[in-house]
């Protein structure tokens, strides 16, 4: 029985059917105007390319609910799982409800409610609805109940209103489909003696109740259905549900930089620098604002906020956010009228938006990036909200410090006592000075060649590549810091001015191949000095040990480490996915068992010096390498093995301030296959 | 109010010890390609003092600095901070000159710009240490000058400046026009920001010669010479660690004390 030939009173039923349809459309579309005009006050975007191509990639990501499950391992209470069974459910039903809603009550094609097709559709939906009511059930559950500490303020109407929206509908859908199978209609009286099970076990509800009292129910059940889908509909775009719309865009139009790459700015043409102020984001940045969640999947994620500081992922997001919906009217208003927006409500974002205690803290680790199912970007708007600092002058003294040494001596490490080729003294290694024909530069970095600490990871390296005999050289003088401290610190400026010098060195010798220790260096040269017509071939320390080991060039001898384990740095893993050669090269050592941390490789815990803050203080909460140190003591190895100079000297500090040196040690790989085979 | 600055590069004067080499036969050190010049430490601090001054009552800033092979990068800093104009005093007949003539050369210099109200220096060069120009200069234009400054404010006609002492510091007023020398007490200097530094992209310097500033050739660089560096050389530091042994905490304490005082330090 179709719906909309009824009449209510004198209202046709088509009418009714129509007119909530097209309020609810109104005022969906009402919103995403509005939305779309904030989103379009800001900046051109020139971080995405190709976007057409990744319409399907996205698709497919969204359509396995793939972005969910990607981290379902890690969750214990199985969230991911909840999610994609609703989503998936909410599929379905969008098709559902455009064949046999839309067309075939809205357009009278009551044809299509006669066929086989929506036989077995009905039978689909029937299965969809009860795990739609289990996902929800289980949100709800865990939301309101449960409440883990990821979801700590989420209890919210809103989440309430979405969950409890969609956890009713499918009783009202399948209440509905019981009365049409009480009434003897399709799915039933198709000529299928299978009907889909849980409708038409409700239908017995109806058995021996007049025509006319199950009619009614219909009317109230159909109602019901329709009403709260467009509930749903109009409350996507006022509601943390426009992620369902927003989070598909967001994936297309990603940024297809490579992971570990910030942006460039145009320094020459720069009108201002980072995000002074809302309106300054790119609309691809608003985009991201919008595809949010709130799921609290990086906050969770976050090395930061597990530790005590005040920086939240999933804050920041949110906060800009608001700050969008606050002043986007009004800055809307002002664009329209071609007058710059009033500056009450365009506040400054760093400092009273996104206080500077938060934005300091972010150690660009990338955890927060990588969990995200939504495609959401933390890095890039914490590094323009520092380099929106910067530009006033407004940075901690040490990171002042920090950066005026990159500028005038071409290194962080501002007081050191050594030179940049004291480590590499009696080796007989040669500069490209002295001989530019070498098969691969030795990028040594300058905390391996300015740290005392760090020179050992040189020296081990070095000497791994003269046993194998690897003809290589180093730059020795001529070198100077590759940028990533001054470029993470928000100041663009310095890292350009790096970036270009050592472009120019290094085409000078006309270098192709490098190879360095480390992973900072590592992915500054290969993932952003494209962007400066510096285009090398640059490989990984553990690339070139891995290899050397395969083709036999260096022997390992014994590790007798007892047990062992591996710390990814954030740039080498996360930033760059090299997470199996380190493994490789620690599996041969033998006599040495290797045990890994609950937190490895994609979800590996940052040791706190990323993202320039080896060179900032951290006053408040936890040290984010004693955390690490703490679970590397949980896994009861003796030694833990790293492959970045940065980690090296977090840990040795967090070892040495927790008096754990009886108990732990670090070191890196070069250190260790150096050490083993020396045996 | 009008503000001269001189500022000096030097060899980073923080750089490792290793980097420098010395030639005995010539007295001269080695040039070095390996440790970066920059703006002697101190000259920064004379800058940061008349920023603060244009901060708070507006006038102008002039910067000279002589040398040769002046970095541009280097001495172009201070426009970015919010200097306005940069006078360089490049020519080879500047080289080799001993605190009196780089003095005289500077001083001369300042007469040419004409107006001003304070000409701030460092209290010493970061390489020679020898604190000397910005006296020379006040007596060579004759007036007063205060020297290690950790504050100076302009008030009408006057400054007010606290001047460093070993126990403190004094708060001593001068008349203008007067020379102040400038002290790491001062503070933390400001930095760069983009849009003065693309901005400094843009000034240039403006470039003396010794006749346009109309100074004596005998009396600049090598020939104006009066001191003659005997020798120059890097003093060994020779340090040996000893640890002082006891049963008790208490006995090592004594005999520590013991062994400070039979070496004459307490
Ligand atoms: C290119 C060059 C080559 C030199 N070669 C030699 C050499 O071969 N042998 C040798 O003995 N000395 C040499 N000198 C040192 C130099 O000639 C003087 O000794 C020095 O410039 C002034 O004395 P001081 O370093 O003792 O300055 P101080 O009296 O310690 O300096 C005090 C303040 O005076 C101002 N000031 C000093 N020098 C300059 C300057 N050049 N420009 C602007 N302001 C300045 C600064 O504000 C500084 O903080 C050279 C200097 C330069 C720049
Ligand atoms: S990059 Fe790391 S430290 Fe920064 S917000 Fe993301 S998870 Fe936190
Ligand atoms: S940014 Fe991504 S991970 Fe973080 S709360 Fe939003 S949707 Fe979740």
């Amino acid at each position: 029985m179709l719906m909309t030939r009824n009449y209510f009173g004198f209202i046709p039923g088509y009418a009714l059917f129509w007119g909530v349809f097209v309020i609810a459309l109104l005022l969906f579309a009402y919103r995403i105007r509005q939305l779309l005009q904030y989103m379009f006050l800001g900046q051109k975007e020139t971080g995405y390319n190709s976007w057409g191509k990744w319409i399907t990639t996205t698709f497919a990501y969204v359509f396995s609910q793939l972005c969910q499950l990607k981290n379902f391992r890690f969750k214990k209470d199985r969230a991911p799982l909840g999610h994609a069974l609703m989503a998936w459910g909410f599929f379905v039903f969008v098709l559902f409800y455009f064949f046999f809603f839309i067309l075939a009550e809205g357009f009278g094609l009551a044809g299509l409610e006669k066929t086989n097709f929506f036989y077995y559709f009905a039978w689909v939906m029937d299965f969809m609805a009860v795990l739609i009511i289990i996902g929800a059930g289980w949100g709800l559950i865990r939301r309101f109940i449960i409440r883990p500490a990821r979801l700590k303020g989420g209890q919210t109407i809103e989440a309430l209103i979405i969950l409890l929206s969609v956890f009713t509908h499918p009783f009202a859908f399948l209440f509905n489909q019981a009365t049409v199978i009480a009434m003897g209609e399709a799915p039933a009286g198709l000529g299928h003696t299978l009907l889909p099970p849980f409708s038409s076990w409700l239908s017995h509800l109806f058995t021996g109740s007049a025509l006319t009292v199950i009619q009614n129910w219909h009317i109230a059940f159909f109602w019901t259905d329709w009403l709260t889908v467009l509930l749903v509909l109009v409350y996507i775009p006022y509601s943390r549900y426009l992620h369902v719309i927003a989070s598909i865009f967001n994936g297309i139009f990603e940024p297809r930089l490579p992971k570990g790459a910030l942006k460039p700015i145009d320094l020459e043409h720069a009108e201002f620098l980072g995000i002074p102020t809302i309106d300054k984001l790119t609309w691809k940045q608003n985009l991201d604002l919008y595809a949010c969640v709130v799921c609290g999947n990086c906050q969770e994620q976050c090395p930061a906020y597990i530790t005590g500081k005040p920086l939240n992922p999933k804050k920041v997001i949110q906060d800009l956010k608001q700050q969008l919906l606050k002043a986007g009217p009004e800055l809307v208003k002002a664009k329209a009228k071609g007058e710059p927006a009033p500056q009450n409500i365009n506040v400054t974002l760093a400092g009273k938006v996104i206080l500077e205690d938060e934005i300091w803290a972010c150690t660009t680790c990338g955890a927060c990036d990588t969990t995200c199912p939504v495609w959401v970007k933390h890095i890039d708007k914490i590094v323009d909200l520092r380099r929106n600092l910067v530009e006033q002058s407004i940075l901690p003294e040490t990171a002042k410090a920090t950066l005026q040494s990159i500028e005038r001596r071409g290194h962080p490490w501002r007081g050191t006592t050594l030179n940049r080729t004291d480590w590499a003294k009696g080796m007989n290694i040669k500069t490209l000075a002295e001989d530019p024909k070498v098969d691969i530069l030795y990028w040594v970095g300058c905390t391996e060649a300015l740290d005392e600490r760090g020179i050992k990871i040189a020296q081990s390296f070095a000497k791994l590549m003269q046993q194998a005999g690897v003809n290589f050289g180093i730059l020795g003088t001529e070198e100077s810091c590759c940028g990533d401290p001054a470029r993470r610190l928000g100041d663009e400026m310095t890292y350009q001015a790096q970036a270009q010098k050592n472009i120019e060195v290094l085409k000078g010798y006309n270098v192709k191949k490098i190879v360095t220790g480390c992973p900072h260096c590592y992915n500054t040269i290969k993932n952003e000095y494209p962007q400066f017509e510096g285009n090398f071939e640059v490989i990984h320390h553990t690339e070139l040990i891995g290899d050397l080991l395969k083709q036999g060039k260096i022997k390992i001898g014994k590790g007798d480490y007892g047990s062992i384990t591996f710390h990814d740095p954030c740039y080498l893993g996360r930033h760059n996915d090299i997470y199996r050669q380190p493994r490789e090269i620690l599996k041969e050592l033998t006599c040495t068992k290797m045990v890994e941390m609950e937190k490895n490789r994609k979800r590996a815990f940052c040791c706190g010096g990323g993202g320039g803050r080896l060179w900032l203080e951290e006053r408040i909460g936890q040290r984010i390498s004693e955390n690490r140190i703490d679970q590397v003591i949980k896994t009861k190895a003796q030694l833990v093995a790293t492959a970045c100079p940065y980690c090296l000297q977090m840990f040795e500090d967090a070892i040495k301030t927790k008096q754990a040196q009886d108990t732990v040690k670090v070191k890196d790989i070069a250190e260790l296959i150096a050490e083993s085979s020396a045996k | 109010m009008n503000m001269i600055v001189c500022i000096k590069q030097v060899l980073d004067p923080e750089a490792p010890l290793s980097s420098f080499k010395i030639d005995p036969a010539t007295n001269t050190m080695v040039p070095v390609t390996s440790v970066p010049f920059v703006i002697s430490p101190f000259d920064e601090q004379a800058v940061e003092a008349a920023l603060k001054i244009k901060d708070a009552k507006g006038g102008k800033i002039t910067v000279i600095s002589l040398g040769v092979n002046l970095l541009r990068d280097v001495v172009k800093k201070p426009l970015s901070l919010g200097a306005d104009e940069l006078i360089l005093l490049e020519d080879p007949a500047f080289i080799g000159g001993d605190s009196w003539s780089t003095a005289y050369a500077l001083a001369a210099a300042i007469k040419k710009v004409g107006q001003f109200d304070l000409i701030f220096c460092g209290r010493q060069a970061a390489d020679s240490d020898s604190g000397q120009v910005g006296a020379c200069i006040a007596e060579i234009l004759g007036i007063p000058q205060v020297s290690v400054a950790k504050k100076v404010e302009a008030i009408d006609g006057k400054v007010k400046v606290d001047k460093v002492t070993t126990d403190g510091y004094e708060v001593v007023e001068v008349p203008t026009p007067a020379l102040i020398t400038v002290s790491n007490e001062l503070g933390e200097v400001r930095f760069a920001t983009f849009k003065g530094t693309m901005a400094s992209k843009k000034k240039e310097p403006i470039i003396w010669k010794p006749a346009d500033i109309g100074a004596e050739p005998a009396k600049i660089g090598a020939a104006g010479r009066r001191i003659k560096t005997r020798k120059l050389f890097q003093p060994v530091r020779d340090s040996k660690c000893e640890i002082i042994g006891g049963e008790t905490d208490e006995d090592k304490a004594a005999n520590l004390a013991k062994k400070l005082v039979e070496v004459k330090l307490i």
